[in-house]
């Protein structure tokens, strides 16, 4: 019975050595070290410096990688930084340009020598009417130099004094009234500089703030500027619709870089900032900015290497530990 | 049983007939088994996308996601909901119990659904099904070569929208072709900002005239001398300058035509994907989806007769390529897998003819196996299981199995016609023979069935994996039971011969009909069993040292899940950052795809970026997978396998800054992502309401556990890292103006993001109209402050001076399981016991981080499932047990024979244990299959002893002789059917085709164990059977 006893023992060992090895086998557990191991392997290829670079929250990049990768760097220095505002407005016939002509007698209008868009100059005959007063006849002349813009009299019409005759238009010389939104407002000022532009196919023409009204439209809450254009080629048709970029800051800055060179990390403006072939973050304080530029207050100093261009590749690289866990899902 | 083998024998003609039916029967399964590469491991899960143009994370959730997992909660056989709201997509997995029919599931969610489409707002997207399929599901990949080069992206995508496509899903099996790379033609109304001013009319006012000027009518029909006409009205946009003469508004008489607006242009769609080819150019491509349970290499076949088709419908010079085709790994599968079972089955004839010495018998056993495999067919055509690497691979496993009850049965008849009296009918001599050993086969095979039992216990993708397996096995050796109960004896019956007259009555060891090895062994053998029995003790010690070395050897296996199938083809897969745009993530695609074309072997290179239609892929544009095309294998320089070949590449692809890079297969990648599982052993998941606590939560968590001893590889789940520009509109300020928050959203979706604005029809092709303002008008933050908004008094105020403006880093996308926001903090556990660190790391949180109302922590991961399968295998491994047990009791009647014959299973296992490290192999499932399958040959080979043994012993043959009689007698059978095991399995063991890497550590540790187990079965046993015997009362008293 003892010997029985000792055999169950020794027989019970094998279901224990059995359940060892088949858990062993099937348990997912020792599967993750392996897995782990793979994928290290796979996924970072160590090179002794990339490894380095991950700590110090710096990337070292070969030369050869910069052409490849598209890299570019330029030294830092200063530059002049211009502020725009963009202001659309319309091109308007300046009131002191417009004379009107009126026929100073009523009469019969004899004879109309100039039609609508004709130019013509001061005194200039422009119609002859009979006068109804001594039944002879008196000629209509226009007061300035100018387009006729509009024609009123037709020949043997009856006019009276209070009749319209002409209108002519000093074309010479137009205005350009811009609106200022409540935002610009505080930045514009007469005497800024201002690129006009139509549109496709006009030119674009540098002229200056004229004079800002000092009443705000109740309307539309815009201020208003006006630029004074030289239109010999009666070029600027009233009427004509403009954009205006005015340039309402012009700042030497000590430290000027392209937007293109300041990437974001952790919600902070930062500049990669190159030494040899070390590459290192640097956060930046931007002062002013415009569309292309920033000025640089404080981070980059001049003299200073820093990239201008996919600076993305090396922030990717320095947060290249945070998005390797669950790719996606 | 006895009744069964007279019947048979009694009724030769009947029982050929009917055993020739059978095996055409199965041969007829077998031609209408589907062929796939592995078991399908895809959960039962419908996916419902949801495609929302524009909309950021946040808002996905909020308006799609939602409202679809709400619908779906209480679904019967739901076993967890799991969503993903990402820029303009919403996914969400419905994970059904396994097993569910997917048909009755996609039902359910369907009327669900309904439900859903109600909740969400108009125009924020429809929620769509997935396709019917699985992740095994997409069978070919082709992209759209142009050898002319006249065709623009644009165009080619069209045909691959409007041609390729639907001519394609018209292929039976075919449930889906999704489409990506190229432009989507779309009608782009660009808008110019100061026009708008100068007109004086609002983006608004232009989307509401297009829409109202592009529609055709019915009006029923007109009756005209008994003649019906019908009346129609058209009126639709159909082309370029039907758009640009829409009238925008009429100002004294004069109309403002949208031209004077708005450039029209035909244009690409917004993209969220890209196909790269080559480093240098773009492509279009296609995928082709596999409808759900059907047949890959018919469905494939069928694809590429049509592709052909397509090819001549196409335009001069384009053609379809295909560059990834899962029929390739289906043949090399199967053919792995086949070839292995025909080189075993010759193996296994070789031996028989050298063992029993005479063609006859050989032949009477080799038959069993065609039996046996095509009985296993008609079972798997039942079970609805696939012919694959795993199912077939079981089988190859099973050769030298399914013949050992045969080989048993007609050794046994081969000694009774040698033996009995001339004058007995050899159909009585037969009988006898079939009837002494009916029982010990019966019980035997019985046991090798139960052996598998634990792995049909398996669950989730290890059950999934080798379920086919052990069903096959199972089959096969209940095939080949029948075939050595009735087919056997009837055979031996008809074809084999009684030596010519010559009685022999030697009982002596060596039976003068043997073959000459067997001769040769006994010779070899005899002494030895004869020194083992007289020296107990010393048997005893030699299991004991063997046992030793097991144990030693057993510490130092390395252990792995389940090896990666090789599949033959490489994708490497890059992830970039997630704030990256998809241009940037082209051009630093290209760059590694150059990189890797300088590797000689790899003749292009195919990349998807992001996604295209949605169905298949849900990546974001961070995410590329290229696929490396390889030239044949015999144009390969220094390398011979697949992962030698990626060594190659990942060298030369070398380090990519910003780029993380790994190596994977196209299945593989497919069902990991359908899995979504984590990977780790430990996942916290962190639940709760607001993503900055989730964030900062987790972070603390995080850093709790790196203190606990034992942690590894702690991470937190990367949840933001997409930037941001909010608009958040002021309220006091548009008040002023009168402007409603609406109005100034319309002005943001509309100009920067684009509005559709209805579609032109050309022909049945149909393609949106999208206004959008000018892109140098919307491309920047200053453009986009500029905006002008108009007020209802006609002022138009810039946007700046309306909302707030802002970058920020938003959520790069919002995961939810159960209908609740969580992140994961992961850790691996080195050095310790995981249980332990779960309790000590749950104290430990409880007490450091207090987490605020609605916020809490559950704890999986890998650990939990592995505890799951503990939990079954500790309650299925002692029922097995328990099982065998009785079963050789009730077989033997003897509890000491039923433990001499259990302790043949240490011995087998050592043997398996000491083969796995040997090979440097790893302790694996398969491996743990092969232990499995050990078990019960091992099982088998003690019960043809013992029976033996038995035998000689009720006989009146003195125990110690009988020992050494016993053993030498049944050297033949044990040897034999150990041997065909071990040779039916070499070709496994050698081969090196696709899929071998799983059956290998199997086939290592059957062979490796049915070493040491014959060893022992032969040595040992003998030697120690006197303790264990049940020996008669008159022979105990001498």
């Amino acid at each position: 019975m003892r010997r029985f006893c000792k055999e169950i023992l020794r027989t019970f060992l094998m279901p224990v050595f059995m359940v060892v090895i088949l858990l062993g086998g099937c348990s997912p557990l020792s599967e993750k070290e392996d897995h782990d191991a793979g994928r290290e392997h796979d996924e970072v290829l160590e090179h002794e410096h990339m490894h380095e670079a991950q700590r110090g929250d710096t990337v070292v990049l070969p030369d050869s990688l910069l052409k490849e990768f598209g890299i570019r760097t330029a030294v830092a220095g200063p530059g002049i930084l211009k502020g725009y505002a963009y202001l659309p407005g319309e091109v308007v016939i300046p009131s002191s340009a417009l004379a009107h002509v009126h026929p100073r007698f009523p009469g019969i209008v004899k004879e109309v020598f100039r039609q609508t868009g004709d130019r013509v100059h001061a005194g200039e005959t422009l119609a002859v009417i009979e006068s109804n007063v001594s039944l002879t006849d008196y000629p209509v002349r226009s007061r300035i130099d100018g387009v006729v813009t509009e024609m009123h009299l037709v020949k043997g019409e009856m006019v009276d004094e209070k009749d319209h005759g002409f209108l002519v238009a000093d074309l010479s010389r137009v205005w350009v009234y811009l609106k200022i939104y409540q935002k610009d407002l505080p930045y514009v000022r007469e005497g800024q500089g201002v690129l006009l532009s139509a549109g496709e196919g006009f030119p674009v023409v540098a002229e200056r703030i004229d004079y800002i009204s000092p009443l705000i439209d109740a309307f539309t809450r815009t201020g208003q500027a006006r630029i004074v254009l030289q239109n010999e080629d009666y070029r600027w048709m009233p009427g004509l619709f403009v954009s205006g970029k005015v340039e309402v800051r012009r700042k030497r800055v000590d430290v000027l870089i392209p937007r293109s060179a300041v990437e974001r990390l952790e919600d902070m403006p930062v500049v990669f900032i190159r030494r040899g072939d070390r590459y290192f973050p640097r956060m930046i304080t931007i002062g002013l900015e415009n569309d292309e530029y920033v000025e640089v207050l404080e981070g980059v100093a001049p003299g200073e290497e820093y990239v201008t261009e996919h600076g993305f590749v090396l922030k990717a690289e320095l947060q290249k530990g945070l998005f390797g866990e669950g790719h996606a899902h | 049983m006895n009744r069964w083998i007279d019947i048979s024998l009694n009724n030769p003609l009947l029982v050929l007939t009917l055993a020739v039916l059978l095996m055409a029967a199965g041969y007829f399964s077998y031609r209408q088994l589907p062929v796939d590469a592995f078991p399908d491991v895809s959960p039962s899960l419908v996916q419902v996308f949801t495609e929302t143009e524009g909309l950021a994370p946040e808002e996905i959730e909020k308006y799609v996601t939602f409202p679809v997992e709400a619908a779906m909660n209480g679904l019967p056989g739901v076993e967890k909901i799991r969503s993903v709201s990402n820029f303009g997509l919403s996914v969400v997995n419905i994970y059904f119990r396994d097993g569910t029919d997917i048909y009755f599931a996609r039902q359910l969610v369907n009327e669900r659904l309904q439900e859903a489409r109600e909740q969400i707002p108009e125009g924020f997207g429809d929620p769509q099904m997935g396709p019917i399929s699985t992740g095994m599901g997409l069978i070919l990949f082709y992209y759209l070569e142009d050898t002319t080069g006249r065709y623009s992206l644009t165009e080619l995508r069209t045909l691959q929208d409007w041609l390729v496509k639907y001519q394609l899903q018209t292929v039976p099996g075919v449930t889906e072709v999704l489409g990506i790379g190229g432009w989507e033609k779309q009608f782009q109304v660009v808008v110019r900002p100061e026009e708008l001013l100068r007109y004086d009319v609002t983006l608004d006012r232009i989307i509401r005239k297009i829409r109202s000027n592009n529609l055709n009518v019915g009006a029923q029909f007109l009756e005209k001398n008994s003649e019906e006409f019908i009346v129609r009205s058209v009126g639709l946009v159909t082309r370029k300058e039907d758009l640009e003469n829409i009238v925008i508004k009429e100002h004294n008489g004069t109309p403002v035509y949208l031209a004077q607006l708005a450039d029209i242009r035909v244009g690409g769609a917004v993209r969220r994907g890209v196909q790269t080819m080559d480093g240098v150019r773009e492509v279009v491509s296609g995928m082709v989806v596999k409808l759900y349970g059907t047949n890959s290499s018919t469905v494939i076949g069928r694809v590429e007769a049509k592709m052909r088709e397509i090819n001549k419908a196409l335009p001069e010079g384009v053609r379809l390529v295909p560059y990834y085709q899962q029929k390739e790994l289906v043949e090399a599968a199967v053919n792995t897998v086949v070839r292995a079972l025909l080189q075993g089955i010759v193996l296994v004839s070789v031996v028989l003819v050298l063992f029993m010495g005479s063609v006859m018998p050989s032949v009477v056993v080799a038959v069993s196996i065609p039996f046996s495999i095509l009985f296993a067919m008609i079972g798997m055509r039942f079970l609805g299981l696939s012919v694959n690497l795993m199912s077939f691979g079981g089988l190859a496993i099973a050769i030298g199995m399914m013949v050992d009850g045969t080989i048993v049965m007609v050794d046994n008849i081969d000694r009774m016609l040698r033996e009995a009296p001339p004058d007995m009918l050899k159909k009585e001599v037969v009988a006898r023979a079939a009837r002494e050993v009916v029982r010990p086969i019966l019980f035997a095979i019985t046991i090798i069935i139960v052996v598998f039992l634990p792995l049909f216990t398996l669950q989730g993708v290890e059950g999934k994996t080798f379920r086919p397996l052990a069903y096959t096995v199972a089959l096969a050796m209940l095939g080949s039971l029948l075939f050595a109960v009735t087919m056997a004896p009837v055979l031996s019956l008809l074809l084999m011969r009684r030596p010519g007259g010559k009685y022999s009555d030697a009982k002596g060891p060596v039976q003068p009909g043997e073959s000459r090895i067997v001769k040769t062994l006994h010779g070899l053998f005899v002494p030895f069993i004869r020194y083992f029995v007289r020296h107990r003790l010393l048997a005893v010690m030699l299991a004991l040292v063997l046992l030793g070395v097991g144990m030693l050897v057993y510490p130092r296996l390395g252990s792995e899940f389940t090896p990666a199938l090789q599949e033959g083809t490489i994708i490497l897969r890059l992830t970039m950052a997630p704030s990256i745009s998809l241009k940037e993530s082209t051009r630093i695609t290209r760059i590694v795809e150059r990189r890797v074309l300088k590797v000689p072997e790899v003749e292009h290179v195919v990349t998807r970026i992001g996604r295209g239609e949605v169905g298949a892929h849900t990546d974001p544009i961070n995410s590329a997978e290229m696929y490396i095309l390889l030239k044949p294998r015999d144009a390969w320089e220094g390398v011979a396998t697949q992962q030698e070949m990626e060594e190659k590449i990942r060298r030369a692809v070398g380090e990519v800054p910003g780029v993380l890079t790994n190596f994977t297969q196209p299945i593989q990648m497919t069902v990991d992502e359908l899995l979504e599982g984590v990977r780790a052993e430990l996942a916290i998941k962190l639940f709760g309401e607001d993503l900055a606590v989730l964030k900062e939560k987790a972070g603390e968590i995080a850093a709790v556990i790196r203190r606990v001893r034992g942690a590894a590889d702690v991470q937190v789940d990367q949840v933001s890292g997409t930037p941001q520009l909010l608009i958040r509109v002021d309220r006091q300020r548009i008040a002023r103006y009168g402007i409603n928050v609406e109005d100034v959203q319309r002005v943001v979706r509309a100009a920067i993001g684009g509005e559709k604005a209805g579609e032109l029809f050309e022909g049945i092709r149909r393609f949106d109209i999208l206004v959008r303002y000018r892109q140098q008008d919307r491309a920047d933050v200053a453009d986009i402050r500029r905006l002008l908004v108009a007020a209802p008094g006609g002022a138009r105020v810039p946007l700046a001076q309306l909302a707030e403006i802002r970058e920020l880093t938003g959520p790069r996308q919002i995961t939810r399981e159960n209908s609740q926001r969580f992140i994961t903090i992961q850790s691996n556990v080195v050095d310790r016991d995981i249980g332990s660190f779960v309790e000590e790391g749950q104290r430990a949180i409880e007490a450091a981080v207090a987490l605020p109302p609605g916020y809490f922590v559950t704890w999986g991961g890998q650990f939990r499932l592995q505890q799951e399968a503990n939990k079954r295998l500790s309650l299925v491994i002692p029922v097995t047990l328990l099982l065998i047990f009785l079963l050789l009791y009730s077989s033997f009647g003897s509890v000491r024979n039923t433990f001499l014959i259990l302790l043949n299973i240490p011995l087998a296992l050592v043997g398996g244990v000491i083969a796995l490290w040997l090979s440097g192999q790893n302790l694996s499932v398969p491996a743990s299959v092969g232990f499995i399958a050990l078990f019960g040959i091992a099982l088998e080979n003690g019960m043809v002893l013992v029976t033996y043994l038995n035998q000689l012993v009720r006989q009146g043959v003195p125990v110690d002789e009988a020992s050494v009689r016993g053993a030498s007698l049944r050297l033949r059978p044990v040897l034999m059917t150990a041997v065909t095991t071990a040779l039916g399995l070499i070709p496994l063991l050698l081969a090196t085709g696709t899929g071998s890497e799983v059956q290998r550590p199997l086939a290592t540790v059957v062979t490796g164990g049915l070493a040491t187990s014959t060893l022992l079965t032969l040595l040992v046993i003998p030697a120690i059977y006197k303790w264990f015997a049940a020996i008669p009362e008159h022979q105990r008293e001498k």
